[in-house]
């Protein structure tokens, strides 16, 4: 323990290192679990993040440190008054000045991040649309709006829907951009992927949508986030970026079997598992 | 400052009972709102230990996922309306006249009226849980048009709200018009003690944003039994609708839950480190600002939704940012310098400190938009509730619990019960919702009954529920402290600390109608000014 004896300074550093040892513990912690995320955009969000902890580590640790210190520091040693300090004058001025200055720092570095991640995909972006319901997700491709490797041409839908005890798997190609139409007939879900650092409810009587570009291929965890009733727990769903040929393989495999042989005049021709 | 005891009109005597009943004296007003707050405070607790023993491990059934939504629902619900909402109105009865230096309230039967609205409410929500269907079970943000799919206990709980909102509506008006005109002489609104200014912020948030509270949920009622299309779009109603009226009430309603206790701690710290509070008048307009900001962020909570302005309320919360900053300056400028104790108050008014700064710094997580997109609704945001909920508010509950015990009850809480009591609650409070921040970055969404093995988050999860159950061990000290302060004898003097305010001029407890003689107000510290003279300006 510190004695009151402690020279002054040896206090402040103790203080201090507390305070930093504290904010460090905190930072290895976020980093080791915070996702870096699989899309652009996540990585762009995920770069704000680390900007907004840097900011609140260094607050946490100057208020802290000076709590720790003024806590040792001025402990009571004997019955006279202390100086009877109202505050008022320059420090006043500091004490709005200092958070007016971090918060629109904050903010704008919040609002270029937001507009970054906002803009908007072509049209002719793979289109999926996503809806909801108590409690699983239907995933809906239109054989004409497929990205990159679109017959327009092509005819009909291929849909997987799911069950809370079956998770749907949602099937996306790496490094092209991907819309997400978001609906719901039923109550408000929202589609959350945690790798990319990204919800958006699905709203009824009205659609959402957004739009990221993968990076990694892979399986990803996803869920429900919004309350939706007994099962809501139960609404997980994979999502697995895949390569492009991967992507036409399967869309072909999907609609030669939801729709029949021969609907689907598929051009890469490569048959996956 | 002794005070003569009046003597009671005798010839009738009244049973206890019914005294207790009938009263409509503030500080009797005051005790029945703490007895029933610290109930639903309990019984909250349990709900919430029942929810941390279903999380604790992974794909648990020990509720099922239906029940789970009411206990979590009516955990929520508890806590906010029948607890920490009210909890305010219990000190502030006892307190506000007190330290103002008047004799009652202005309108006591009107506010006999609003404590004795919360008892049917409460009986009315909880009765929830015995009715077909269940307790309400969407939230205590009962979001439409989820709102609508669920049994009749959730009629009960809107009912149940609409009251509580009558009566914190009604007991603010009382606190406004008991601050503007029955100040002691000489006490100038400037020299008024910071509790109150508080209060007087917390009961104009009140006053301005409980009806409309209600007129949501008075559409949603009307949705729900009689086929009204509000919050329907299938009959021309909007779903987002719901979400702006209810947050619209529910973001000042946080101020609501948290200025008073900002008020207790800023009572507490100086009077333990024996100076003025550092900076009176900018904790005051912060107060005023975070009153006026607060009604201007509720889309905060809707980011999510696709449908809100983003820059605008990215922007009003971060500005929100300012005078918080603005009070926690306020605060280590009154320790620094000081000639600092630490008994049992103070110490939970420097760990209210301490969450509190906690609780605002993972709040920008969620002003900066695009990192919202991520946290919102994931245990993240549940860690930054309790640590703004709990961490503030609870532990200056508490605080306050201790600090004024003495003036309240006339005796003393047991010191070293009291320090045992805040070291596990400290330890207990960090370990069950730190760790909630890291399942939430790691995309665990709050309100799930259950999670997959695979996820991953059952070590953070059971080490969570851990903490939980430490808290409640921690009110054992708590309560044997009670427990042996009421079988001894009332031994306090007027003022067993060297405080600064007015209450602490009279007898402990005070008798009725307060004070026989009040000292001259010459600053916002009337005692320390008499027992100081003016060595010390
Ligand atoms: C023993 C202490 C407490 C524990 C262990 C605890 C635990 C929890 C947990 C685990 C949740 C998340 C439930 C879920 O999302 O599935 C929760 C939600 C919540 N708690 Fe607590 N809590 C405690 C005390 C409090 C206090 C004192 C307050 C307020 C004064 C409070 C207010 C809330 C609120 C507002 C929610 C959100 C509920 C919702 O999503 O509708 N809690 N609590
Ligand atoms: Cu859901
Ligand atoms: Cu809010």
């Amino acid at each position: 323990m510190l004695r009151m004896s402690l020279p002054r300074r040896v206090r402040l550093l103790a203080a201090a290192t507390a305070a930093g040892l504290l904010a460090l513990l905190a930072t290895g912690t976020a980093s080791a679990i915070q996702p870096g995320g699989i899309t652009d955009e996540a990585r762009l969000m995920n770069e704000l993040f680390w900007i907004v902890t840097i900011a609140g580590l260094i607050v946490f640790a100057l208020v802290a440190a000076a709590l720790v210190y003024a806590i040792i520091r001025y402990r009571r040693k004997g019955d006279e008054l202390p100086p009877q300090f109202h505050g008022g004058g320059k420090i006043e001025v500091a004490m709005v000045g200092v958070p007016i200055l971090i918060v629109i720092g904050l903010f704008t570095i919040s609002m270029i991040t937001l507009v970054q991640i906002d803009d908007k995909a072509d049209d002719d972006a793979l289109t999926i649309d996503v809806t909801g319901f108590q409690f699983s997700w239907q995933f809906a491709y239109n054989l004409n709006d497929l990205g990159t490797n679109t017959d327009p041409n092509a005819e009909g839908t291929i849909a997987v829907i799911g069950t809370p005890a079956n998770d749907p798997i949602l099937y996306m190609p790496v490094d092209e951009p991907v819309e997400f139409l978001l609906k719901s007939n039923d109550v408000i879900h929202s589609f959350y992927v945690v790798d990319f650092l990204y919800k958006l409810d699905l709203i009824p009587g009205r659609v959402n949508s957004f739009t990221v570009t993968a990076r990694e291929t892979g399986d990803f965890r996803a869920q429900c986030a919004e309350l939706c009733g007994t099962n809501h727990a139960l609404m997980r769903f994979t999502v697995r970026v895949v390569e492009r040929d991967e992507f036409d393989a399967w869309v072909a495999d999907e609609a030669a079997r939801q729709l029949g042989e021969g609907t689907l005049v598929s051009s890469s021709g490569t048959q996956g598992d | 400052m002794a005070t003569v005891a009046v003597p009671q009109l005798s010839g009738y005597h009244r049973p206890a009972v019914l005294d207790w009943i009938t009263t409509v004296d503030h500080k009797k007003l005051g005790i029945l709102y703490l007895y029933f707050t610290l109930f639903f405070f309990a019984v909250g607790g349990i709900l919430a230990l029942l929810v941390r023993t279903q999380l604790a491990v992974a794909d648990n059934s020990f509720v099922g996922n239906d029940a789970y939504n009411q206990i979590f629902t009516m955990h929520a619900s508890a806590m906010l309306f029948l607890f920490i909402i009210p909890v305010w109105a219990g000190f502030g009865n006892y307190l506000v006249p007190l330290q103002i230096g008047a004799a009652d309230m202005a309108f006591p039967r009107i506010n006999a009226l609003s404590f004795w609205m919360l008892p049917p409410a409460g009986i009315l929500m909880f009765a929830g849980f015995i009715v077909d269907g269940g307790a309400a079970d969407g939230g205590w943000t009962a979001y439409s048009p989820l709102a609508q799919q669920t049994g009749v206990g959730m009629d009960m709980w809107i009912i149940a709200v609409i009251v509580l909102g009558m009566s914190s509506t009604i007991g603010a008006a009382n606190f406004l018009v008991t601050m503007f005109r029955m100040r002691a002489p000489g006490m100038t609104m400037f020299r008024m003690p910071i509790f109150c200014w508080t209060m007087l912020v917390t009961a104009l948030l009140q006053l301005l944003a409980t009806p409309v509270l209600a007129a949501a949920l008075v559409m949603l009622f009307i949705d729900r039994n009689y086929g009204g299309q509000f919050f329907d779009p299938n009959g021309g109603g909007n779903v987002v609708l719901w979400q702006n009226v209810f947050w619209f009430y529910s973001h000042p309603a946080v101020y609501i839950m948290i200025l008073p206790g900002m008020g207790i701690v800023s009572e507490i710290l100086p009077v333990f480190s024996r100076k003025p509070l550092f900076g009176y008048k900018a904790f005051v307009f912060a107060t005023i600002g975070i009153g006026g900001l607060g009604f201007s962020v509720w889309a905060h909570h809707m980011f999510t939704t696709g449908s809100v302005l983003l820059p605008f309320f990215g922007f009003m919360t971060f500005m929100i940012g300012v005078p918080t900053g603005v009070k926690i300056f306020n605060w280590l400028g009154t320790l620094w310098g000081g000639s600092i104790s630490f008994p049992t108050p103070m110490l939970f008014a420097i760990g209210f400190v301490s969450m509190f700064l906690i609780g605002g710094i993972n709040g920008t997580y969620s002003a900066a938009v695009p990192v919202d997109f991520a946290l919102h609704d994931t245990y993240f945001v549940v860690a930054h509730i309790h640590y703004v909920l709990f961490g503030g508010s609870v532990f200056a509950v508490f605080g306050g619990l201790y600090y004024w015990f003495p003036k309240i009850w006339g005796r003393k809480l047991n010191e070293r019960l009291g320090k045992l009591h805040f070291a596990l609650m400290f330890v207990g409070f960090n370990v069950a919702f730190f760790p909630m921040h890291m399942l939430g970055l790691d995309g665990m969404p709050r309100r799930i009954a259950v999670y997959a093995d695979s996820a991953g988050w059952e070590a953070l999860n059971m080490l969570s529920t851990g903490g939980a159950f430490l808290i409640a061990v921690s009110m054992i000290p708590f309560l044997i402290a009670v427990v042996m302060a009421f079988m001894r004898p009332k031994d306090q003097p007027d003022d067993p600390w060297e405080a600064n305010t007015l209450e602490w001029a009279t007898t402990s407890p005070p008798p009725h109608y307060n004070f026989d003689s009040l000292p001259p107000v010459r600053s916002e510290r009337p005692l320390f000014d008499a027992r100081h003279g003016d060595e010390a300006h």
